[in-house]
């Protein structure tokens, strides 16, 4: 089980890890085709743009699990943790009933495509395709209330991935020296 | 216009941002409040969604974050600074010009301050602290040189203004006053960034000497040694070579950026998997995971940002702003200190490529119906928001000099203001001479 939820907490990443490599290897092919054979693969440019939707909106599900939208919150920081927890909460309602408005249109405009409107080379029903519009945004509302379930009822915030990145990097900063100093020696 | 659509509108931003929502909350809620009001059919959202983010020229945003990812693990970055360290020499402030050598080379594979900061700084500063150098001083010029990673092209934030400026046609009257205007294109964007990129770097580096002449700050005994040079150079060949292919593929007009991205992420796989064999499955995972929170949280202000330009746009509201501006003031030098100094200030509290995002929409209509050029206008603003990085309170790079030196980031901040005032100096000398950045393109045939 513990596997599983570990799974189900990092689920975006791992969709968007696979959509990542499958967009950007098959631009790849495309020039490798054009530049070396000669030839284009008229399809791969808009199964890439297409895959390229699908990771930035499941990316910034992701994104919202780990608390890396940018808020302005110097003044949030005077106030005790607890405090500036419900001040933040407060805000995030206004996140969660943008995503129903914006799920509630979604559905809506999908359900109103007709199955002739189809992706131009590919020939996929765009109705299928904008179907992942929705999909992303029940999954950031999720990630959402986990969040906040998390800092209001647990009271752990996550961990602010600017900070994490600033330490990533100053810790393969560290590796590099110690190989640089190696290559010196 | 409505009486109280830009109350909603900004108002609403404001007060969200003042709850500690996400930016990207504040626009899009603001946004739907300013349509509700307009009875639009908020239906239009979805398209938006969908067009806002699905352009073939916008997938160079997480290629070049993949990208830059990728080269710091294998080892491509150590090797690119080890040369410009090389170049230090005997002469006075001659390791921290190189710090500031060294930044404008990596701002050539790196599209992002605070990675540049990192890359450099952890080598550098150290170096300089041996060589009797203050450690403040030397975070400090660190920090300030970092900004440089987004003027070189590559830029994250071009990228981001390219495509916020695409949209934007120019108003029919600044056409009929100052003729037609080039279009906006990523290319050109970083093209011209060069130039500006170089007069910046200069600026630092004038400042730098004349503080290090103050202070004594000698370089090493050692004569600069041509040996030395051409050993960094040879080690770091494959390194070398990465900013060739990007930016000669670009300017030779062979790729368009998203292509050079791409290229760049596979010559990097096989320059760190094949021939310095310092790069690992779990290392490209992790590259992977950075690119996808980075993008999605980018690309989501993306689509609410899209919306609230929209709305503004639709009516007409930075039309009246440009009408205030030209009440006050038709001289073009006061219009620029007034666009520089509000940068200055928005650097300060917002995040860079948000603030972009944000400001596109109300001031290059401003721009234009005074007569500046797209392209010049999109690096002056690149290059001021740069010097963000290094003010507080969100001053990426400052954390990052601070958690290498274990300087305070008060003190940095402190003696990074004289670096400031020269990129400042820069920046007005950047947009005083529209050829500066407008030259390069216009040769090559762009």
């Amino acid at each position: 089980m513990p596997a599983l939820w570990s799974f189900l907490d990092k689920f975006e990443s791992h969709v968007c890890r696979i959509l990542l490599a499958a967009f950007v290897t098959l631009l790849f092919v495309q020039i490798v085709a054009r530049q070396a054979f000669g030839f284009s693969i008229t399809w791969i440019e808009e199964v890439s743009v297409i895959l390229f939707v699908w990771f930035a909106y499941f990316g910034a599900s992701h994104a919202a699990r780990i608390a890396a939208h940018n808020r302005v919150g110097f003044h949030l920081n005077a106030l005790s943790r607890e405090k500036a927890r419900i001040v933040e909460a407060v805000g995030d309602l206004f996140w969660i009933l943008f995503n129903l408005v914006f799920i509630w249109q979604a559905i809506q405009f999908i359900s109103r495509l007709k199955p002739f409107v189809k992706a131009q080379t590919l020939g996929w029903e765009m109705r299928h395709v904008y179907l992942v519009l929705p999909i992303a945004f029940t999954l950031m509302t999720l990630r959402i209330l986990q969040v906040n379930y998390l800092k209001l009822v647990h009271g752990i915030d996550p961990a602010d991935p600017d900070r994490a990145s600033v330490e990533a990097a100053l810790e393969l900063a560290e590796d590099e020296q110690r190989a640089y100093e190696k290559v010196k020696r | 216009m409505d009486s109280y659509l830009v109350e909603i509108l900004f108002g609403g931003f404001f007060a969200l941002l003042a709850l500690g929502a996400p930016i990207t909350v504040a626009l899009g809620v603001s946004s739907l409040a300013a349509m509700l009001y307009l009875s639009d059919n908020p239906i239009k959202m979805v398209q938006m969604a969908w067009s806002s983010v699905g352009s073939f020229p916008l997938m160079a945003l997480p290629s070049f974050i993949l990208a830059g990812a990728l080269m710091e693990a294998a080892g491509l970055s150590r090797r690119l600074i080890a040369v410009a360290e090389s170049l230090a020499g005997p002469f006075t402030g001659g390791l921290s010009a190189a710090t500031v050598m060294a930044c404008l080379f990596f701002g050539a594979i790196s599209g992002s301050g605070p990675a540049t900061t990192a890359a450099v700084g952890m080598l550098m500063i150290p170096a300089m602290v041996r060589q009797g150098y203050g450690a403040g001083y030397a975070a400090s010029v660190t920090a300030a040189a970092g900004g440089l990673g987004i003027i070189i092209p590559p830029s994250i934030p071009m990228v981001i203004y390219g495509i916020s400026a695409m949209g934007m046609q120019p108003p029919a009257e600044a056409v009929e006053a100052h003729g037609a205007f080039q279009s906006v294109s990523i290319s050109k964007l970083f093209i011209a960034g060069f130039m500006p990129g170089v007069v910046m770097a200069g600026g630092l580096l004038a400042m730098n000497y004349i503080r290090s002449r103050m202070r004594g700050f000698h370089g090493s005994s050692e004569p600069l040694s041509i040996r030395k040079i051409l050993a960094a150079c040879y080690q770091g060949f494959w390194a070398l070579l990465a900013p060739v292919v990007i930016l000669g593929g670009i300017y030779s007009g062979f790729f368009t950026p998203t292509e050079a991205a791409i290229v760049a992420i596979f010559y990097t796989l096989f320059v760190g998997l094949v021939i310095y064999r310092e790069l690992d499955l779990r290392e490209v995972i992790k590259s992977l995971d950075t690119t996808t929170w980075l993008a999605g949280r980018v690309l989501l202000v993306l689509f609410t940002a899209t919306i609230f330009g929209r709305i503004l746009v639709e009516n007409d509201i930075p039309g009246v702003i440009a009408g205030g501006i030209l009440a006050l003031t038709t001289n073009l030098y006061l219009i620029w200190a007034m666009v520089i100094g509000l940068l200055l200030v928005v650097g300060m509290f917002m995040e860079t490529l948000a603030a972009i995002m944000i400001l596109v929409p109300v001031m290059l209509p401003v721009a234009y119906m005074v007569g500046i050029d797209p392209i010049h206008f999109g690096i002056v603003m690149i290059c001021t928001l740069s010097v963000g990085f290094q003010t507080p309170p969100l001053g990426e790079n400052l954390f990052i000099a601070s958690g290498i030196s274990g300087i305070s980031i008060e003190r940095i901040s402190l003696r990074a203001i004289p670096f400031a005032i020269a990129s400042v100096i820069a920046i007005f000398i950047i947009a005083c001479f529209p050829d500066i950045a407008l030259w390069l393109p216009r040769v090559l045939g762009y």
